[in-house]
């Protein structure tokens, strides 16, 4: 097999007394999507920020492209080609849509027109060129989520890390969400999503990864983790007789 | 982004910097010199405040410290060490510089209000400091050597808070340093995750704000020809320029200047005509700065004149189809 992309080895985060994220291993393909989930509190967006380098792991290591990026800032990881975006979606509210997307776009592109440029082709990859000059404070909840999209991409990343970008969307935004997406799949990104509608994880993930209380419980195949009693249980709850 | 040439607030803003620098060729009168200098001091402190305030978010009490560190650096250097002025000048911008370093470096870790407490102490001890030190000659203050030259002083501090204007605008309208900065004024956490260094921004905009702030305060040293602790390094000095900032518009260039142009002016005809209730001036001052930040948030710029300009500026760029597609 090929080197991994990303290989989470043995990583803990512990708050205080609170064991957030227990001694989970992985590993990502290029092109892969991996999907994680779990019950609230689980820990996802926690091992999110592991990755993404808002927390130094307690315990444990993070390989990006086989280097230890263990504990390094988001910005050093965002040059090494790692885009993320958030639960909670941070646009620069007083700033433009198209100066939002600018300001990523300076990591590939240091000159102010050149990035510009690029920031046109990411407006017109996520849809949102037609509002690019309003304040992106007055976007919608869809156009926050595509914008905070739209950021990660002008990092011209090569992993993305998505956090809840369909949670609050309806129907119609979820879909055009997940045809994006597979679209950034079919470009060959690699990409770890974190989303609770069983609907889009399921249609759109290679594999599943599962965390509840912390700990890994299960990984697989979608197909395989529904079928996994333990994530029946952490989902469900036990069965009584 | 529009072009140099097509930038309207630019071309405005160059226009009135030729318009101040022929003054001189008609107005004679010393006392409207003195004034027209001051004026621009003012302009030149409120603008460079902004860099912090109004780009970064960081809203700056203790920025007299640089005034005050330039204003003594210069007279040491040229009184003790007899360095001529500008050699003695451009030690006192270096020296803020660092000052910048060593003061930033733990305080641009605090957010807001926890920055601003800190930086004002900052510079309070500074000030204590030149009280009691004997080569400041403490609350006795210092004596330059006059130089009585109303012009020399209108040009030179013309030029450099003018150099300085136009280097902003550079560095912060039109470079991408300035959208950076905006950037981590917004959300210092969703910047990091877009590659940006909030640490090393912050200090860098510090330091940008401290340089010209020194070199005026050296400039007001050798103009005044007496400097104290109170003067040059008061909290006072901080307040107006805050003052003038808010009323003006903070986040913009041209935004301090108008406001420090308007409170300047209020200020100077006070003093000419009601010079007796003093303090009348502090508390007006005070209920300015109330009135502004509850009614006009934006400034005077953001009140009557933003509007205008943002028309202006729409048109700027349409998506360059053929652009994008060169890019890929």
């Amino acid at each position: 097999m090929a080197e991994p992309i990303l290989r989470v080895d043995s990583v803990s985060k512990i708050f205080g007394g609170l064991t957030a994220v227990n001694d989970v291993s992985f590993e990502m393909q290029a092109g892969e999507i991996l999907g994680l989930i779990g019950p609230n509190g689980a820990g996802k967006t926690t091992l999110f920020n592991v990755v993404s380098g808002y927390y130094a792991p307690s315990h444990g290591k993070v390989f990006f492209k086989g280097k230890d990026v263990s504990g390094k800032p988001p910005y050093a990881l965002a040059a090494l080609g790692v885009g993320r975006t958030f639960q909670v979606v941070k646009p620069f509210g007083g700033l433009s849509v198209l100066e939002n997307i600018i300001i990523a776009s300076f990591l590939k592109h240091p000159r102010r027109a050149h990035a510009e440029e690029a920031a046109w082709g990411v407006l017109e990859f996520t849809g949102l060129a037609d509002r690019a000059h309003i304040p992106a404070a007055s976007l919608t909840l869809a156009g926050r989520k595509r914008l905070e999209i739209g950021k990660a991409l002008a990092l011209e990343p090569s992993f993305l890390l998505l956090d809840e970008v369909v949670a609050g969307l309806n129907p119609t935004e979820t879909d055009r969400t997940i045809e994006l997406i597979l679209k950034l799949k079919s470009l060959g990104m690699t990409i770890l999503i974190v989303e609770h509608i069983m609907r889009v994880i399921m249609s759109i993930s290679d594999r599943l990864l599962v965390l509840n209380f912390g700990q890994m419980i299960a990984q697989g195949s979608p197909a395989e983790v529904a079928g996994d009693p333990s994530v029946i249980q952490a989902y469900l709850g036990e069965e009584h007789e | 982004m529009t072009p140099l040439l097509k930038d309207r607030r630019l071309i405005v803003s160059a226009l009135v910097f030729l318009l101040f620098l022929g003054i001189p060729a008609v107005v004679h009168d010393t006392f409207a010199l003195r004034m027209c200098t001051e004026a621009f001091m003012w302009i030149g402190l409120a603008v460079t405040l902004d860099v912090m305030a109004g780009y970064t978010g960081y809203l700056n009490f203790g920025h007299q410290a640089f005034f005050g560190i330039g204003a003594y650096a210069t007279a040491i250097l040229m009184m003790k060490a007899h360095w001529p002025f500008p050699l003695a000048l451009a030690a006192g911008g270096a020296l803020a510089a660092v000052a910048a370093l060593i003061i930033g470096i733990p305080t641009l870790r605090l957010r807001g209000s926890y920055f601003a407490i800190a930086v004002w102490a900052l510079a309070r001890a500074i000030q204590q400091f030149a009280l009691i030190a004997a080569w400041t000659g403490g609350p006795d203050g210092m004596r330059l050597t006059a130089f009585l030259d109303p012009q020399f002083f209108f040009y030179v501090m013309l030029g450099i808070v003018g150099a300085t204007f136009f280097a902003l605008w550079f560095l912060l309208e039109r470079a991408p340093f300035g959208l950076k900065l905006k950037a981590i004024r917004e959300d210092q956490e969703s910047a990091k995750a877009l590659g940006l260094n909030p640490t090393h921004l912050k200090i860098q905009a510090f330091i940008l704000s401290a340089i010209p702030t020194a070199l005026i305060g050296g400039v007001f040293a050798y103009w005044v020809t007496f400097i104290d602790p109170g003067s040059t390094l008061g909290d006072l000095i901080s307040d107006q320029a805050i003052v003038m900032l808010v009323f003006g518009g903070m986040g913009t260039l041209i935004g301090p200047v108008i406001g420090a142009v308007l409170i300047f002016s209020f200020k100077t005809l006070f003093w000419a005509y009601l010079s007796q209730y003093e303090v009348l001036y502090i508390i007006i001052l005070g209920a300015v700065i109330a009135a502004s930040v509850v009614f006009m948030p934006d400034g005077v710029l953001g009140k009557f004149m933003r509007k205008g300009l943002r028309r202006a500026a729409r048109p700027e760029s349409a998506p360059p189809a053929a652009a994008a597609g060169k890019e890929a």
